[in-house]
């Protein structure tokens, strides 16, 4: 005897709208479906009404938690269009802008983690030490979440001395934090036993299902394009790929705080070795017609962008991948056979970005399950239509 | 194995400070380079419109009131800019006519009560000789 449960769109367990409807016998999962599209805001759209250095903006505001890395994903692609080498020591800043997000949110997935496994006191700690580099990231930036950082052509703000020896004493003083969360991990009897054998994702099914990032790291699978396509400065730093091969969310969150140490390995070689010379050169504002795909590692996994330029002031297309996207098939695979108690543990262990992977809407059909895409001016018309069509309700009234 | 080794951590928090401030009365300095709201110097503003086209949320709006005059509006709308300072970015003079203050303590209760506006007369610059030196007639900020 089966049954189907929905979760969601809105559910507590859930920070962002998605449906998933599980079947289940029991306790036990043995289906699930995931319907998207809740959260979508015309992003692409959006991007091809924009100049190319407004675009800048509306990427950063793809993702509110890897901001940074749809920004400097895109301004990479674009250099690449309008053949720009942007000066060594921009390229360092980027990229040590990007490193303390990645060291930001996965701190934050360290608290959301320890959150639904029920260590909410864990949770507490490594969002108090996350201020650290949120303080950080508003010194070199300006601001907390949308750095703005990145223009074409390299970067926008300037680093001194000071700032320099403040990243350092901060970056140590993390490392210290993190190195004792990784003991705490290892160590807590409690949690290891909630996450341990939880969500198993195989490594012949992440590389099946195209997993990414930490999710793929976990299943032993060595994936990472700092180190496979290394970009701008990745090729002269040395750092390891983190990897696990407990194939569950144990080694999702193993793989995550080894990946902060790494992160702290990064930066201490970015700001020692900052070269000396200008940040940014001046980009056209016109780019020739050609295409383009960027990559670029996000905290969350692989992030892809497609640039199609025509010759004029704005991009032609503009085609997001978010690394949360590619996860979702792995998700079904981690889902199947666990428990209905371990939704919300499996489903955070993608570090789910939900409105990130929003990029079109499908009708289905509630009687024959038919899909289709409609434009907005076909839905436009079909409601005005309906409405026309309908009886005037004469006894409505205003409820207040 | 053992237990409780977040314990000592835990125990150790109870004789801290609290982390936080107490926000309305006692308030964190921000950094030196924040981004909050962003003004116009009408001496210096050449009407180039480097902001107007540049700025991603479509926040500033120059038009002309008086075109024999040479006299312009700007108005910035706050309730859509998004303080990215693209807008200093873009300024072409020196010093900038575009800059950010750091105030950010912005909410009202009515969205066009954040609209700013200046009405000014265009800056003629002569090349690097018109610094800061002579202080603009006509600039007051019309709230």
């Amino acid at each position: 005897m089966s049954f189907q449960i929905p979760i969601g769109p809105q559910h507590p367990a859930l920070k962002e709208p998605i449906s998933l409807r599980m079947t289940v016998e029991g306790e036990v999962i043995t289906d699930v479906d995931m319907r998207l599209g809740y959260n979508h805001r015309g992003m692409e759209k959006l991007a091809e009404e924009k100049s190319w250095l407004q675009n800048i903006y509306v990427t950063e505001r793809i993702c509110g938690i890897c901001s940074h890395s749809h920004a400097t994903c895109y301004v990479q692609g674009v250099e690449k269009l309008m053949e720009l080498a942007p000066p060594r020591r921009g390229l360092y800043i980027r990229y040590l802008v990007a490193e303390l997000e990645r060291v930001h949110s996965h701190l934050l997935w360290l608290g959301v983690a320890g959150h639904e496994a029920g260590f909410d006191s864990f949770f507490m700690y490594t969002w108090r030490d996350r201020e650290i580099v949120m303080d950080l990231l508003e010194m070199i930036s300006g601001n907390r979440v949308h750095y703005a950082i990145n223009t074409l052509g390299g970067v926008r703000r300037d680093i001194d001395e000071g700032q320099k020896a403040k990243i350092l004493e901060g970056v140590a003083t993390l490392r210290k934090r993190s190195e004792y969360y990784f003991y705490i991990g290892a160590n807590e009897p409690s949690f290891v036993a909630r996450i341990a054998g939880v969500g198993y994702l195989s490594k012949e099914s992440a590389i099946a299902l195209c997993a990414v990032g930490p999710v793929a790291r976990a299943s032993g699978v060595a994936r990472d394009v700092r180190k496979d396509d290394p970009c701008a400065v990745y090729g002269e730093l040395d750092f390891e790929v983190a990897t696990a091969d407990t194939c569950d969310v144990l080694g999702r969150v193993v793989v995550r705080v080894k990946e902060l140490l790494e992160s702290y390995k990064l930066i201490e070689q970015m700001v020692k070795g900052l070269p000396a010379g200008d940040i940014a050169v001046k980009a056209p504002r016109k780019a020739k017609p050609g295409e383009v795909v960027s990559r670029y590692e996000a905290p969350r996994g692989e992030n892809i962008h497609y640039i199609k330029a025509n010759g004029t002031d704005k991009p032609e297309r503009l085609k997001v991948r978010a690394p949360t996207l590619a996860n979702y098939p792995a998700t079904v695979e981690m889902l199947r056979k666990g428990f209905i108690a371990d939704i919300p543990l499996i489903f955070a262990a993608i570090d789910p970005c939900i409105c990130c992977a929003e990029r079109t809407v499908t009708l289905v059909a509630a009687g024959s399950g038919e899909e289709s895409v409609v434009r907005m001016s076909d839905l436009r018309r079909q409601a005005l239509a309906r409405h026309q069509n309908a009886p005037v309700k004469r006894n409505a009234v205003w409820p207040l | 194995m053992k237990l409780a080794v977040f314990l000592p951590e835990l125990l150790r928090h109870l004789f801290k400070k609290p982390a936080t401030v107490d926000y309305p009365f006692k308030k964190l300095a921000v950094p030196a380079d924040f981004r909050g709201t962003p003004y116009l110097s009408p001496e210096m503003c050449i009407v180039c419109r480097a902001c107007e086209r540049d700025c991603p949320a479509e926040a500033i709006e120059i038009s002309s009131v008086n075109e024999a005059e040479k006299r312009f509006k700007m108005i910035i709308h706050n309730d859509r800019c998004i303080h990215c300072a693209q807008c200093v970015d873009s300024c072409p003079t020196t010093p900038k006519a575009m800059k950010m203050d750091s105030l950010f303590e912005l909410a009202d209760d009515d969205r066009h009560k954040l609209k700013k506006d200046w009405v000014y007369v265009r800056a003629v610059l002569k090349p690097k000789a018109a610094a800061p030196a002579t202080p603009p007639p006509a600039a007051e900020p019309k709230a």
